[in-house]
């Protein structure tokens, strides 16, 4: 066996160990790799900038604990900018599971802010129906949530004055792991009921969002831990995602030196083969 | 720290790391672990729909409010519940129907608008752009979305890919170079796609080593190094005791 069949054949477990500590190192020694801001996540800090004092902020995370570390750092990146610019935010999600995650991040980040909820802030947990609990909130925000998720009644809340539906929100970002949840919120909110909206979302989908992004339909896009990262770096906020920037930088840089090399390999085993044939013959 | 944090840390120190014990090979630990999150997403999706349906959205209204009015979604609801009794299973067909009727009268029409004729809008762009004094520029930033040099990109490819999937004709002669290049186009997507995907798979690893770090701190309890090095343990005993039970070969 030749040396390029031998790694061809090498044990995955070495990959893994390989990626692991690519990963592991610098994360303990961070080195600190320039963070530069794409306008997708720009447009969507200069949206937030441009809100008036008091203006309604929904965050919708329609994410569950699996997507935690890519959306986790987002939403603590949005809520403290929200926050610190004194806009009333709405939290909400559409997705079951990640309830309680959703509920712990926003009480989390309006504590560390010193904000009241009720007065400054809301969390109104979850209601089954995904595109149905939008158009209810589009017709009645009060009758698709008519308790928060302290169970207190959503209509004597001092933060929701004045908010009647979906059309009296200024901004509604919906960060999303899945199909519901930013397309969800497009089709069956912003077309309708006209409130600008913006997105977050994992890596994985964020390829199939980017056609939204370019016509118009979201006026920006968070994508993965890269979009956290670059947004703490918008709002001087550096936190987990500009962490594990260093780490991601190294991986993708295994990931492409192991690419090339197997292609290297294989070609070798390719052309020693056809040689092989050709002195046969 | 409260004990309920540093009881939170342990145990998701200790699931992360029976999990990643899987890497190495299947192994109890890691069976463990998977049944865990089973059972607890699905016992914790059950309690939280039965609080936020049966409890809030349906008892408290009817009850505390009044609004008799929900009996009649569910009515419709339970009709489902029928499924279960052969001879009344036909009556679920009643929920069905409501269900497919109402669901595809609310996203029919919003699809359409949202995902074809939006999407059509903003593809059939003009590939030289009129300048105020009524001459025709034409921009070339590959960078800028909008320029008029990625609006003839954005034609080709959608021309060439739409043709390589019409299979009514032989993609033979000029075809063939039409379907070619759809071909280029659409592994560039993919290439992309795969791009994006390999970054969200680091990124969440990112994520538990991140955690794993930060709950091998003294304030944890070292909570990383300690199962850490029982978690190895275990799979040693484990694997000792595989290899006294194996049939000699």
């Amino acid at each position: 066996m030749s040396f390029a069949e031998r790694m061809l054949h090498i044990d995955r477990r070495i990959i893994f160990l390989l990626i692991g500590l690519c990963t592991l190192i610098p994360l303990l020694y961070p080195v600190g790799l320039a963070i530069k801001v794409s306008p997708e996540v720009k447009s969507v800090y200069d949206y937030i900038e441009s809100l008036p004092e008091g203006s309604v902020f929904l965050l919708s995370l329609d994410f569950d604990p699996a997507s935690k570390p890519e959306l986790y750092p987002q939403a603590v990146a949005l809520l403290h900018h929200a926050f610190k610019k004194n806009l009333r935010v709405i939290g909400m999600t559409l997705w079951l599971p990640g309830t309680g995650m959703a509920s712990e991040v926003v009480s989390r980040v309006a504590r560390e802010e010193g904000k009241v909820s009720g007065k400054d802030y809301v969390f109104l947990g979850w209601s089954p129906g995904g595109g149905s609990v939008i158009i209810n909130m589009g017709q009645d925000l009060y009758k698709a949530f008519p308790t928060d998720y302290n169970n207190q009644p959503t209509a004597e809340l001092p933060v929701l004055k004045g908010v009647q539906s979906l059309r009296d929100v200024n901004y509604v970002i919906s960060l999303a792991a899945g199909s519901t949840g930013i397309e969800t919120w497009y089709v069956f909110g912003k077309d309708k009921y006209k409130f600008e909206l913006g997105g977050g979302c994992t890596g994985v989908i964020a390829p199939g969002l980017y056609p939204l992004l370019r016509s118009g339909q979201i006026n920006g896009l968070i994508g993965g831990l890269r979009g956290a990262a670059e947004y703490e770096v918008l709002i001087g906020k550096k936190g987990k995602a500009v962490a594990g920037m260093d780490a991601q930088s190294a991986t993708h840089f295994a990931i492409i030196l192991l690419v090339i090399l197997c292609n290297v390999f294989y070609l070798l085993i390719r052309t020693s083969k056809n040689r092989a044939e050709q002195n046969r013959s | 720290m409260s004990f309920e944090v540093i009881l939170g840390a342990w145990v998701a120190t200790g699931l992360t790391l029976f999990i990643l014990t899987f890497l190495y090979q299947d192994n109890p630990l890691f069976k463990l672990a998977e049944h865990l999150y089973v059972g607890v997403s699905v016992g914790y999706a059950i309690v939280k729909t039965y609080d936020t349906v049966a409890v809030r959205l349906i008892y408290e209204p009817m009850i505390k409010q009044g609004d008799w009015s929900l009996l009649i979604p569910l009515g419709i609801g339970t009709l489902m519940l029928t499924r279960y009794v052969p001879k009344a299973a036909w009556m679920s067909r009643i929920a069905f129907a409501f269900v497919v009727g109402v669901g595809s009268g609310l996203a029919i029409p919003r699809v359409i608008s949202s995902y074809i004729l939006k999407q059509i809008e903003d593809t059939v762009r003009p590939l030289v752009a009129l300048a105020t004094d009524g001459n025709a520029t034409f921009t070339y930033s590959l960078l800028n979305p909008a320029s008029n040099l990625n609006a003839i990109v954005l034609l080709i490819g959608v021309v060439s890919v739409l043709f390589y999937f019409f299979f009514s004709v032989e993609h033979t002669g000029p075809g063939k170079a039409v379907a070619r290049t759809g071909i280029i186009f659409l592994m560039i997507a993919f290439g992309a796609a795969f791009g994006y995907t390999v970054m969200a798979r680091m990124s969440l690893l990112i994520g538990r080593l991140t955690d794993l770090i930060e709950y091998a701190q003294p304030q944890y309890g070292r909570a990383t190094w300690w199962l850490l090095v029982i978690t190895i343990i275990t799979l040693i005993v484990f694997h000792a005791r595989r290899k006294g039970t194996e049939p000699p070969q």
